[in-house]
């Protein structure tokens, strides 16, 4: 009874969205209105203003980068609730024990890993993030892939000798450098007079203005990459933590 | 409704289609991760079509190698704006399953199981 | 890390800053004229603007103001409700709700509005379950799925109006939006966009997540939850209908009175619905928690009504609901806090001994049910008048009764403190700490306040919705 209700709704909520799928602008044209409203002069203008080759970068950095800040905000604030929910280790003692399967990763996967772990890492923080104005990548997409080859190692090696390596001393002041970053480039905009998160400095001309924005963004860049990078690694050891409790033996099981 | 150009939108149909399915795993399925599996087939399914939105036919990443002039860039880039608004989502979307997947960590732990309909039934204050 | 200790103090001096910052405000925004800022320096549309209209600031005064009230009272609160290593993850998180309310209010872009619609959803479905019981875990999953769908849902609808306008500043949006080919587009994001914010402010039939997740909350979270966070899926509908699509949008009024028909008449079962659930509730929190349901019904049949004085009447009950709704929760919490108690009857005589705590619940208790000279007495006073004006007189009688059933819920609590319970001697005053019914009674006398003094407010409050409505 239940399936056919859910059913029922969905069929609404489906003809709905295929009616306006059916008058949508058609997919893959040009003169689509998104295509030719604000986007012309991002492409147009967005290398000397955006201060960036890749118009992506200069849009979520410079033109939308108050969104940024605010996505910067959410993984954060994701942080927060998962260490509120699951305690953070004791302080100075890393309290995961032996690893929950017990089974050591094989020889080879030991082996690959220790191999492609510095690679990976090199690959996120130096093509990602640093030279993300110039080929696709950028901050947000750098951290993630540092975040995933910490978890490989983690995975490959378990959660011990992770944590004795970056331990929680090491990650707490790292997860703020996104914000920090946003932030006190964001207040440079203030001191000069200018609206938060200005790159273009007034006084500064010329191709020292260009070096300043090109800092500033390359700053901000790298403070997401490395805190968003950060954040992912905090949150799966917490998770993974958790890994430990026994099965209550006075619940039924499935 | 005009099936023709539902069909010449096919990424917009599929992209619907997906979300209806993740909305129909939400609703119907006990186990609570396969709920968590339902949103992010929805979540992926709404970046799929932000996406779409910006295809251009033959269009290359909108990066600039030579100068670009507004009206042929247009023609020949991709639209740049809805790939800046799915990475904030898909950071938005990894946040929702982070914090759904620890809430998903305690009630195993203070429940037992991760079966809905069972959880709700077990009414107390 | 940080000395636990010192999270208090900091969390205030920031809140109290900012709150300072926008009641100074207050002087320079009009009925037409907004504070504008510009973001990284562009002009919209290609940058993010931050516009502060009338209802903005109304509604950022409101969030500041109640957010500080409930940052004090937290502060006991939570020493005694969380376990130690949790308490600077809450400042954190309350923090950041805060925040990400304020950011909401203020911003002139419509993706911006959804990213931090994100961030106060993520911290609120963590900060009902921070207590870590099994309660409080069930009704936080619950509240997060559907919270999760239904931001899906605003994420898809700004997704067709990009794809049919091109920009994503609201104004922008509404001007583009006058002469567009393709209207059925925006109408279907219209009810995506209704759907989602619906479920954000607890409408019915979507109100299901509400009872569960904020009776479970602890109390200055309940407060939070009730009343601040559901405003902002009321100020989400409020935004959508008339500052992205304007009220003059010449494509939808055939349509027009269907879709906020149709939302009035959800307002008015949620009334109905949300008193009579809220009267064979024997815990207090689920009680209050129903009411909430009710009120919000009448605040979206204020703004629904597309009527001058209706919507004044709605937005005024904003700000009465506001403040009667967290002092409830509050006096509730400090109940909790002094005795364990949850259960109505276990409330015998206990006036007596708390009377300031349960003074205060009376007072807010006059303005939820609507009694002069409160607050909520003026707003649904001018709700009433928006009805008459629209000729909708089956809305008069839903107002009359849902008050006629909240007087029957609330006063059946004043009548178990104040006129049971034997009178023990030798049992004096054995109030909550003064950190805690203070701000309970603030916000009491804030909702006697603005019910006489509504003078200060309502004139540029019928002028700003007259200049919204006309143009």
């Amino acid at each position: 009874m239940r399936r056919v209700a859910v059913i029922g709704v969905l069929l609404i909520i489906g003809a709905m969205l295929f009616y306006a799928i059916g008058k949508m602008p058609p997919m893959n044209s040009r003169n689509t209105p998104d295509k030719t409203h604000v986007v012309p002069r991002y492409l147009e203008k967005g290398e000397e203003e955006g201060g960036a080759r890749n118009i992506i970068t200069g849009v979520i950095l410079n033109y939308r980068g108050y969104d940024t800040m605010g996505e910067v905000t959410v993984i954060f604030s994701a942080l927060c609730a998962v260490v509120a929910l699951l305690d953070r280790e004791k302080r100075g003692l890393s309290r995961s024990g032996p690893d929950a399967s017990g089974v050591r990763s094989s020889i080879i996967v030991r082996t690959v890993v220790r191999f492609a772990f510095p690679v990976i890492l090199f690959f996120a923080v130096a093509y990602m993030m640093l030279h993300g104005e110039a080929s696709p990548g950028g901050g947000f997409q750098g951290g993630a892939i540092l975040g995933a080859s910490v978890i490989v190692f983690t995975l490959a090696f378990g959660l011990p000798e992770s944590t004795r390596r970056m331990p929680l001393k090491v990650r707490t002041p790292l997860e703020s450098t996104a914000m920090i970053g946003f932030l006190s480039m964001g207040f440079i905009g203030i001191a000069y007079g200018v609206n938060f998160l200005t790159y273009l400095l007034p006084g500064v001309h010329g191709t020292i203005a260009q070096t300043i924005r090109n800092l500033m963004i390359t700053v901000i860049e790298l403070g997401i990459g490395i805190g968003g990078g950060i954040i992912f690694i905090s949150i799966v050891f917490a998770m993974m933590r958790e890994d430990k409790f026994e099965l209550r033996p006075d619940i039924p099981q499935p | 409704m005009n099936f023709g150009r539902i069909f010449h939108n096919l990424n917009y149909a599929v992209s619907a289609l997906l979300f209806l399915i993740g909305l129909y795993t939400v609703a119907v399925k006990p186990n609570l991760i396969k709920k968590l599996i339902g949103l992010n087939i929805m979540e992926t399914s709404v970046f799929l079509f932000i996406v779409s939105v910006g295809m251009v036919d033959e269009g290359v990443a909108p990066i600039v190698t030579g100068g670009y002039k507004a009206a042929e860039a247009v023609g020949r880039v991709v639209n740049p704006i809805p790939q800046a608004l799915i990475l904030t989502g898909i950071v938005v979307a990894v946040s929702t399953t982070a914090v759904a997947l620890s809430l998903c960590l305690k009630i195993y732990e203070r429940y037992g199981i991760l079966n809905a309909t069972e959880i709700l039934g077990r009414e107390e204050p | 890390m940080w000395r636990r200790k010192a999270c208090f103090p900091w969390a205030c001096i920031g809140v109290a800053t900012t709150c300072f910052l926008v009641w100074s405000l207050l002087g320079k925004v009009s009925a037409g004229k907004a504070v504008t800022y510009n973001l990284s320096g562009w002009r919209p549309p290609w940058g993010i603007q931050i516009r502060i209209d009338y209802v903005g600031l109304l509604m950022a005064c409101l969030i500041t103001g109640v957010g500080l009230m409930l940052l004090i009272y937290s502060w006991r609160y939570i020493e005694h409700e969380l376990k130690e290593e949790r308490i600077p993850y809450y400042y954190t998180l309350y923090l950041l709700i805060f925040t990400a309310m304020l950011g909401f209010t203020v911003t002139g872009d419509l993706f911006n509005f959804f990213v931090f619609m994100e961030i106060f959803s993520i911290t609120s479905y963590a900060l009902v379950a921070i207590t870590g019981e099994r309660m409080a875990l069930r009704a936080a999953f619950k509240y997060l799925l559907m919270g999760a769908i239904s931001s899906l849902t605003v994420l898809l609808a700004i997704a067709f109006l990009y794809s049919v306008t091109g920009s994503l500043n609201m104004l922008d949006i509404s001007t583009r939006l006058k002469s567009t080919t393709y209207l059925p587009v925006a109408g279907v994001a219209l009810v995506l966009f209704i759907a989602g914010f619906a479920v954000k402010s607890a409408l019915f039939p979507v109100h299901v997540w509400l009872p569960d997740a904020h009776s479970i909350a602890p109390s200055p979270i309940s407060a939070l939850l009730s009343a601040l966070v559901i405003k902002m899926g009321v100020l989400g509908i409020f935004r959508i209908l008339f500052t992205v699509y304007g009220h003059s949008f010449s494509g939808l009024s055939s349509n027009w009175n269907s879709i906020s028909g149709v939302i009035a008449w959800a307002a008015a079962l949620s009334i109905i619905l949300g008193s009579v659930m809220a009267i064979i509730q024997r815990d207090l929190k689920v009680m209050i928690a129903y009411s909430s349901v009710s009120q919000i019904g009448y605040i979206l049949l204020g703004i629904t009504l597309v009527s001058t004085r209706g919507m004044a009447g709605g937005l005024y009950n904003i700000l009465a609901h506001a403040m009667g709704k967290a002092c409830f929760f509050l006096v509730a919490g400090a109940f909790i806090y002094k005795h364990g108690l949850r259960r109505i009857e276990d409330l015998r005589g206990i006036g007596r001994t708390m009377p300031v705590t349960a003074g205060a619940f009376a007072l807010a208790a006059l303005s939820i049910v609507g009694l002069p000279p409160s607050a909520g007495f003026v707003a649904k006073w001018y709700t009433l008048w928006g009805c008459f004006q629209k000729g909708q007189y089956a809305f008069v009688v839903i107002v009359l009764l849902g008050s006629l059933l909240s007087a029957v819920y609330c006063f059946r609590v004043v009548y178990y403190m104040f006129f049971t319970g034997a009178r023990k001697s030798g049992v004096g005053l054995d109030e909550a700490p003064v950190t805690m019914f203070a701000p309970a009674a603030v916000l009491a006398a804030g909702t006697l306040f603005f019910g006489i003094f509504a003078g200060l407010l309502m004139p540029s409050l019928n002028n700003a919705t007259r200049v919204l409505l006309m143009k």
